[in-house]
């Protein structure tokens, strides 16, 4: 293959010294030279296919099929982990070919997180959109209601103990992007302490919101299909409640379970201050996750 | 593998370690308060939703702009979840339409 190392190239360098950090970068192979590094696995198309599987299960209401989709699933996602704790963190910017490009390179796996990042703003903008348009037809004068009023802020939920929670995602907000600059600075003590802080916080929003569920559905008797009886409030609110704050739920769960594998494979000394991307693209989900929780704070418990 | 190694220079590591983390979280400590209080003090209806819509934006674009460090990635970058931001748009635009007109 005939390589052009020209102007670009050394632009690109540029600005991977602007951007900090000591970084490697993939350079295309000279012609008989095969020893490229190999960044291909295949778990993530195991897990695809159990997640297929399990779709198939979920829409044919065929139980023992879904079962079949996680099992693969679970298998696909213990065989990418454990692959991924033997090596290296590094950001992958791909071949680096002199191709003229308009745009500044980032890593591919951030590229794509930003991208995933993107289709979960429209998902839950769905779920937010959704129960707004419900809202609006309860609370509008001269438009038909489904049974009721919504319920005023803080006269089911708690809102003092969920501004408690909030600022509880916002102190793991700022330790994980503490355990991210404690990396940067080949500081590991500190990045270990930092992401442990982070885990911790992120369990303690999600039993706080456990217990809050709780006393919810049992104690006050805000249920899927009932508001509370002699609230006089529409039966709509608690489905929609249980299902924006829910989704928003599984997601902290997802990134405390990213979490404690990050967490995991730094105490095992899996990152470096050259090689931790993984932390990097964990902390982008994390903040987003504080991001719609921002949003959800407002829009559920205060509006 | 063919590598190459390019060494950074002091500059932008010490610029990395002066990113305003604690500032930021300062700032969204003492939002999050101003929010329930403004909760609490019982204002007109639309005042305290535009006032609350309006804190919530404030610490939604800190948390993104320096947690996720959007404001030191390649400005395009920002495209990506603008481009996300004008779906969503569209969809308030229609909600509100189809909830105004049923």
């Amino acid at each position: 293959m005939q390589i052009r190392i020209g102007k670009t190239e050394e632009v690109i360098a540029a600005r991977i010294i602007h951007d900090g950090g000591t970084r490697r970068m993939a350079h295309p192979e000279p012609a008989g030279e095969e020893e490229e590094e190999h960044h291909g696995s295949p778990w993530p198309v195991i897990i695809a296919v159990g997640m297929g599987v399990g779709y198939v299960g979920i829409v044919s209401a065929s139980i023992p099929m879904l079962l079949v989709g996680l099992v693969i699933f679970a298998g696909g996602a213990g065989g990418w982990i454990h692959q991924d704790m033997q090596r290296a963190s590094s950001a992958f910017y791909g071949l680096a070919t002199a191709v003229e490009s308009r745009f500044p390179r980032v890593s591919a796996r951030k590229l794509g997180m930003w991208l995933f990042l993107a289709t979960e703003i429209m998902f839950f903008s769905a779920i937010i959109g959704s129960s707004f348009t419900l809202r609006l037809r309860t609370g509008t004068p001269g438009l038909p209601t489904f049974g009721g009023p919504w319920a005023t802020p803080g006269q089911i939920l708690n809102v003092p103990l969920t501004g408690l929670n909030t600022f509880i995602l916002i102190c793991s907000s700022l330790t994980m992007v503490e355990a991210l600059a404690a990396i940067e600075r080949d500081d590991k003590v500190k990045h270990r302490i930092f992401l442990l802080a982070t885990l911790l916080l992120g369990i303690t929003f999600l039993s706080i919101q456990a217990f809050e569920y709780q006393k919810l559905y049992f104690g006050d008797g805000l249920t899927f299909t009932h508001a509370p009886i002699g609230s006089g409030v529409n039966p709509l609110y608690g489905p929609t409640f249980y299902a924006q704050t829910g989704v928003h739920g599984s997601h902290v769960t997802a990134g405390v379970l990213a979490l404690a594998y990050v967490t995991r494979k730094a105490f095992k000394g899996g990152f470096t201050k050259e090689n931790h991307e993984a932390v990097e693209l964990v902390g982008l989900y994390w903040h987003f996750v504080d991001v719609v929780w921002i949003f959800l704070f407002t829009i559920v418990y205060l509006i | 593998m063919a590598t190459a190694t390019v060494t950074e220079t002091a500059g932008p590591l010490a610029a990395a370690r002066k990113r305003p983390y604690v500032l930021v979280f300062a700032i969204l400590a003492v939002v999050t308060l101003v929010e329930l209080s403004v909760y609490s003090l019982g204002l007109p209806r639309l005042g305290t939703i535009a006032i609350l819509v309006i804190l919530a934006t404030i610490k939604a674009s800190l948390v993104v702009a320096y947690y996720m460090h959007l404001r030191y990635e390649p400005r395009w970058i920002a495209l990506i979840p603008l481009g996300g931001l004008a779906l969503v748009a569209v969809l308030v635009a229609a909600l509100t339409s189809t909830s105004a007109h049923p």
